[in-house]
């Protein structure tokens, strides 16, 4: 008498993708780039800095990405142990990316057909990329004294959409926002003169793996002259490259993706139901409505909606923002949307 | 709590404490399969069948009314609900549970029967689905306890047991059965404790409640 069951189609279950910049407050581009002086100098710090949006003192600064550089061989950074030679954390590095990308260590990590014994990583923090990053949406640039380059991935020109241990996997090639703009080279679009593509766009785990390879060639080779630092058991801090690469750059354009899934339910009351109050106030004492017109012609005024389960146990609610009048002439079609 | 905004009829919906509970116990009993109606907040004595501007105007002031944003405490809301009854329906269900306020002595005991006047044709009903209620600081009983229902959800209920916070506890029967507190350090420097039981029919929708009062005898 006061419940009623939903029919099978009352009840509708909707995903839907819903993509948005990947940085806090929605900037579409990041433009300033800062560390934090503290993680830096802290273990972490020999292996990945942190960057953020602001000043990461801050009250708004929240980390936007990690950076970090991979050796295979462990050069550019100090080894755990000088009796163990080039077990530093770039060798630490280099491994972690190539198990996730490729899981196996049999192989080392290949872009564009062309293995690069050191990468740079950017990992993008998880809150900013949500469930995945949006292919297509990719705009990088890096600079240094020598020349700048524009990064994008090949989302828009892959004919097929090549899946490793990492999901879907990317090539970056020169471009923005998912165009390239370069002449061919090496045969292909986007890509340097002899050592393939700029690196991996890895969007199913937020990653943009960045061949220290095709950096370190020149301007006319199609690199922007990184000179990255490959000493053995010697900080050379190439973390640092990569940091003043963005900073000078000044643009970061990333747009993030997930799904969300609602449930929609349709309340629908037909025009002889729900037509009376047990409200107190419409009721005597002994149960008689207070106005006899409303014995004939009962009104009444919807405020919320429960929804329940079979147990009669309240599991949602939801409240009208103004009270919606039902009679015998009146039917009410009410949308409640559920996230969860 | 705040006002929904009136400019535009919307749909404020969450998820209730119990429905939370449910979701995170991940059994499957978090399936929405049914619905109920309310008008909490309106207070029908301003429907006024004497408007001088005719009877488009009877519900004016309540259909003006802001109301307020939905509370997850589903014992606080849907308290009133929407029923389906034939037209010219001139009386509505009440619960009626023999007592207006309950009196108990420290460790005394009482059986509730509620019954379901004016449904379903009859001047006088058990409700099939049996009667859902709730003590307000379950405190002050010793046992509280719901017979007569043999579904899952009211042996659960029957056995869930809370100690030492001021929180309310549901039951669910056809009987309930109540036995006040013997401890005296409630009490204080009084010589009585106070409370409500609400009773709620659960096929009916039909709702009560009654103060309780515990009487100290103990010292």
């Amino acid at each position: 008498m006061s419940f009623k069951r939903f029919d099978i189609e009352d009840i509708v279950i909707s995903s839907d993708a819903a993509a948005a910049p990947a940085w806090s407050n929605n900037v579409v581009s990041l433009n300033q780039f800062y560390t934090s002086s503290d993680q830096v100098a802290r273990t972490s710090g020999d292996y990945y800095y942190n960057v953020f949006q602001t000043s990461s003192t801050d009250d708004t600064a929240a980390i936007q990405f990690s950076i970090a550089y991979g050796d295979v061989v462990g050069s550019g950074s100090l080894d755990f142990n000088s009796n163990v030679q080039g077990l530093s954390p770039a060798q630490v590095i280099y491994k972690q990316y190539r198990t996730l990308v490729n899981g196996t260590e049999e192989t080392d990590l290949t872009f564009g057909g062309h293995v690069s014994e050191n990468i740079y990583a950017i990992s993008i923090e998880r809150a900013r990329f949500k469930e995945k990053l949006l292919p297509g949406s990719l705009t990088l640039k890096l600079k240094t004294s020598s020349g700048e380059i524009l990064l994008t991935d090949d989302s828009n020109y892959a004919s097929t959409v090549v899946f490793g241990d990492a999901g879907r996997e990317y090539e970056l090639i020169e471009g923005a926002e998912g165009v390239r703009t370069a002449s061919p080279q090496d045969g292909i679009y986007g890509y340097t003169v002899a050592s393939g593509s700029y690196g991996k766009f890895l969007p199913d785990v937020g990653v943009l793996l960045l061949s220290g390879k095709a950096l370190d060639l020149t301007p006319s080779e199609g690199g922007i002259s990184f000179n990255t630092l490959r000493n053995s058991n010697t900080a050379d801090n190439n973390n640092n490259l990569l940091y003043d690469a963005l900073e000078l750059g000044q643009v970061f354009k990333l747009r993030s993706e997930e799904t969300i899934s609602s449930n929609y339910v349709f309340v629908r009351a037909r025009n002889s139901e729900f037509n009376y109050s047990t409200n107190p106030s419409n009721i005597t004492g002994s149960g008689e409505l207070r106005h006899d017109l409303m014995i004939d012609s009962p009104q009444s005024y919807i405020t919320a909606v429960g929804l329940y389960n079979d147990n009669n146990d309240l599991l949602a609610v939801a409240k009208l923002s103004r009270p919606l009048l039902k009679d015998f002439t009146k039917e009410a079609l009410i949308r409640i949307k559920l996230d969860y | 709590m705040g006002y929904l905004n009136n400019a535009v009829v919307t749909v404020d919906a969450i998820l209730t404490k119990k429905g939370r509970e449910l979701l995170a116990r991940g059994d499957g009993s978090f399936k929405i399969t049914q619905f109920a109606l309310s008008d909490d907040e309106i207070d029908y004595t301003l429907y006024n069948p004497t408007h001088p501007s005719g009877s488009a105007f009877y519900g004016q002031a309540i259909e003006a009314m802001p109301i307020l944003e939905a509370f997850p405490d589903e014992n606080q809301i849907l308290k009133y609900k929407l029923a389906t009854l034939p037209r010219g329906t001139s009386k509505l269900p009440l619960l009626e549970a023999g007592y207006a306020a309950i009196r108990l002595k420290q460790g005394a005991s009482l059986a509730i029967t509620p019954q379901t006047l004016n449904y379903l044709g009859a001047t006088s009903t058990f409700e099939a689905g049996g009667y859902t209620a709730t003590i307000a600081d379950t405190r002050v009983l010793n046992n509280f306890t719901g017979v007569g229902i043999n579904t899952d959800e009211a042996e659960r209920l029957n056995s869930t047991t809370t100690i030492g916070t001021n929180v309310s506890k549901t039951v669910i029967g056809t009987s309930i059965n109540l036995t006040a507190t013997t401890v005296n350090t409630l009490f204080g420097s009084n010589t009585q404790l106070q409370t409500t039981i609400t009773l709620i029919g659960r096929d009916s929708g039909a709702r009560i409640t009654i103060p309780v009062t515990i009487i100290k005898v103990n010292n």
